[in-house]
């Protein structure tokens, strides 16, 4: 079923795609593109690229990753209790207490984040992060060999949470792997766009759904090999912290004012004649955008810059409160706005840039 | 009445701490046409009545608390976030990137517990939020919010049930109120005449912070009661002989401060039924309202019966659905057994 907007995210972001197992994520998106696209091919990565050729050999790259950050079951214990460890960058803090759903090629089974009882506890451990090697999922078994029926060491796990939408005329978007599946989302929308517009782009498209950004950016690097782009634009999500008391230069940027421009981050100082034409384009076009108010993080661009003989980039977040954690908070305004900059810019986008 | 669905229905309503009745209409819908009476008394624990047709019968009380843990808004904040301070013990460890309903005037409202993005984390990142710390983010204006709620509105963990194995459920409050559903369904099951007295549910109020069970026992004073409150499950760096196992049915507690012969008689109907049961040892104290019960009056003989649970108050509690079936079993041995109600039925001491 095609799906659009809203239905579309959630319906991506609901997959079950932890870093190193995206194929049911990578399934959905080939699915969702239908016959839209040149050519879809995946690589053995397990990286997906759809083709959408223009007028000249030129190509440029868009990449949004499909993975999100997860686990991976490292043991089960002998009373059938499942140890593991994250996958990409998670807070303690938003761990404990939290179902999940652990998965193999095979199967899936529900489970919760456990650790004992704050009743159990001593005094001073009351106020401390439980780590994460205390904490256990519990998905029912009752003894080991049970739980070995359902789970094996080394199978994945990902947050089960429910997406909603709330806030102010519903607009804001709550739930799991909204990093990077917005961005995901946002490519194939595009795609659509130039279809049902009859728009021919100057040059070859590569939109590219990559894996394994969450642990090394590795499916963008060897995707940026094989794409060999002169520019890339790499759709994103970033933590930011505009919640009460934070202060202004802290709060990274602000949901609900578009797309965030990077300038810099950890891994990347992007091109600024690309940055200016990026923010060019959106004023032009009437479109919200922000310029990102602190240096953090990293992306895909960290591989993609570097390829071959070099790469352009830019870099365009959603603006995300919470990332990796089960209840990521967006807004679908950003999202519009995300995709209808880099609908702008594919069309306005000059040789020289 | 289907047992699962009765739990699920009534762990999902709002019944913080001090809001008990916030649903009461539904409470009474679910189950209400099972008794003969269903009243509050004047502090507020809800009664469900069931009359066994004879005169002069014994006054039996079940007890199970209506009331969950939650919170309450303490202040509205810039950019629609809130603060809250919490009703009963809940570990701030469980707080971030939780979903929560913020029961407004007139409508329920979404909201995310905030987790601070590393960048703006002070510390060593070891230390949890203070409940005065944590902010809950609707994604509504101040001027929103200040239209749709005001300072001590409820906040609630969102319900969300999830069965795992070995007919185990996870979600939010069966701490009490699946010992709660325990004592309708086995009251409303039990054939009138089967009753060796009339029975009296109380889904007591309060539980989780002041505990108001001892006025409402002593308005209602029973002949003899159950107390019944969920029991710590045994889970990995836990003690033995402070846990019971999930799956292995109720625990009856033997304490020092609970009626060593009641106790004593419901572990040998339980043997004689074969009804599968644990015990659980409390040497001085249990934890639940057995004692408030036991002291209310010149005493009444109290019994103090456990459903298994682990992640105690968090919003993902486990239980086994086979231990509240047999929960339910012991509960009907309970109120229809007729030695108990020749020892305990007549009351009245002279001295």
């Amino acid at each position: 079923m095609r799906l659009c907007g809203r239905e579309l995210l959630e319906y991506l972001c609901q997959k079950f795609g932890p870093t190193g197992f995206e194929d049911e994520v990578a399934d959905a998106i080939i699915e969702q593109l239908g016959n839209d696209c040149d050519k879809v091919v995946k690589d053995s990565f397990g990286n997906v690229y759809a083709l959408v050729k223009g007028e000249s050999d030129d190509r440029v790259m868009i990449s949004s990753h499909m993975d999100e950050v997860g686990f991976m079951i490292t043991d089960i214990d002998s009373d059938g209790y499942i140890k593991f460890s994250n996958l990409g960058g998670i807070d303690p803090k938003v761990l404990y207490g939290k179902q999940v759903i652990i998965g193999n090629e095979k199967t899936r089974i529900n489970g919760v984040i456990a650790a004992k009882a704050i009743h159990h506890k001593r005094r001073e451990d009351r106020f401390t992060v439980t780590p994460i090697k205390e904490m256990y999922i519990d998905i029912g078994a009752k003894d080991a060999d049970e739980a070995k029926e359902y789970v094996n060491i080394g199978d994945f796990g990902v947050f089960n949470s429910d997406f909603v939408f709330f806030g102010t005329d519903n607009k804001y978007a709550k739930g799991k792997a909204i990093d990077d599946r917005a961005g995901c989302c946002a490519m194939i929308e595009v795609i659509r766009k130039i279809r049902e517009n009859n728009i021919t782009l100057p040059f070859n498209t590569y939109f590219c759904f990559t894996v394994r950004e969450e642990v090394g950016l590795s499916g963008a690097r060897v995707a940026a090999e094989r794409v060999k782009p002169s520019r890339a634009i790499i759709l994103e999500t970033t933590a930011i912290g505009d919640i009460a008391g934070a202060p202004a230069h802290k709060r990274v940027a602000d949901v609900g004012n578009g797309g965030v421009i990077s300038l810099m981050d950890r891994s990347t100082i992007y091109n600024s004649e690309f940055v200016n034409f990026t923010l060019e384009t959106a004023k032009n076009n009437d479109v919200k955008a922000q310029v990102k108010r602190y240096v953090s993080g990293g992306n895909d661009a960290g591989h993609i810059h570097k390829s071959g003989k070099g790469v352009k980039c830019v870099a365009i977040s959603m603006g995300t409160r919470y990332l990796h954690s089960p209840a990521c908070v967006a807004s679908m305004e950003d999202y519009e706005s995300i995709r209808e900059l880099v609908f702008a810019m594919l069309q306005n986008m000059k040789a020289e840039v | 009445m289907e047992l699962k669905k009765l739990i699920v229905d009534l762990s999902s309503l709002m019944s913080i701490g001090g809001f008990e009745r916030f649903e009461r209409e539904k409470l009474i819908n679910l189950v209400g046409e099972h008794f003969d009476d269903a009243y509050l008394d004047k502090v507020g624990n809800q009664i469900f009545v069931k009359k066994c047709g004879k005169e002069n019968a014994p006054r039996i009380m079940l007890d199970a608390h209506m009331d969950e843990i939650g919170m309450y808004v303490t202040e509205i904040l810039d950019g629609g976030f809130l603060r809250v301070t919490n009703i009963g013990g809940i570990d701030t460890g469980i707080m971030q990137a939780s979903d929560v309903i913020i029961y407004g005037n007139s409508e329920r409202l979404f909201g995310v517990v905030a987790s601070t993005p590393p960048h703006l984390a002070s510390g060593s990142g070891k230390d949890l939020p203070k409940m005065d710390e944590l902010l809950i983010d609707t994604c509504l204006t101040k001027e929103e919010l200040e239209s749709k709620i005001r300072i001590g509105t409820p906040v609630g963990f969102a319900p969300k049930y999830t069965e795992i194995l070995n007919n185990k459920i996870m979600g939010k409050s069966f701490d009490d109120k699946a010992c709660a559903a325990c004592a309708l369904y086995a009251t409303a099951n039990t054939p009138r005449e089967e009753l060796a007295g009339d029975v009296y549910v109380m889904l007591s109020c309060c539980e989780e912070v002041t505990g108001m069970v001892a006025p409402g026992a002593y308005a209602l004073n029973p002949n003899y009661a159950m107390s019944i409150d969920v029991n710590l499950g045994r889970v990995p760096g836990t003690i033995k002989e402070e846990t019971v196992e999930l799956g292995k049915g109720p625990s009856i507690t033997i304490s020092a401060v609970t009626d060593r012969k009641l106790t004593k008689m419901l572990f040998d109907i339980a043997k004689e039924k074969e009804i599968p049961h644990q015990a659980s040892v409390s040497p001085t104290h249990t934890g639940t309202n057995a004692v408030s019960i036991q002291l209310s009056r010149e005493g009444i003989p109290t019994v103090d019966v456990g459903l298994p649970l682990a992640s105690m108050h968090t919003y993902n509690e486990i239980i086994s659905l086979d231990d509240t079936k047999t929960l339910s079993d012991l509960i009907v041995a309970f109120i229809t057994d007729e030695k108990i109600a020749a020892e305990y039925g007549k009351g009245g001491l002279e001295i």
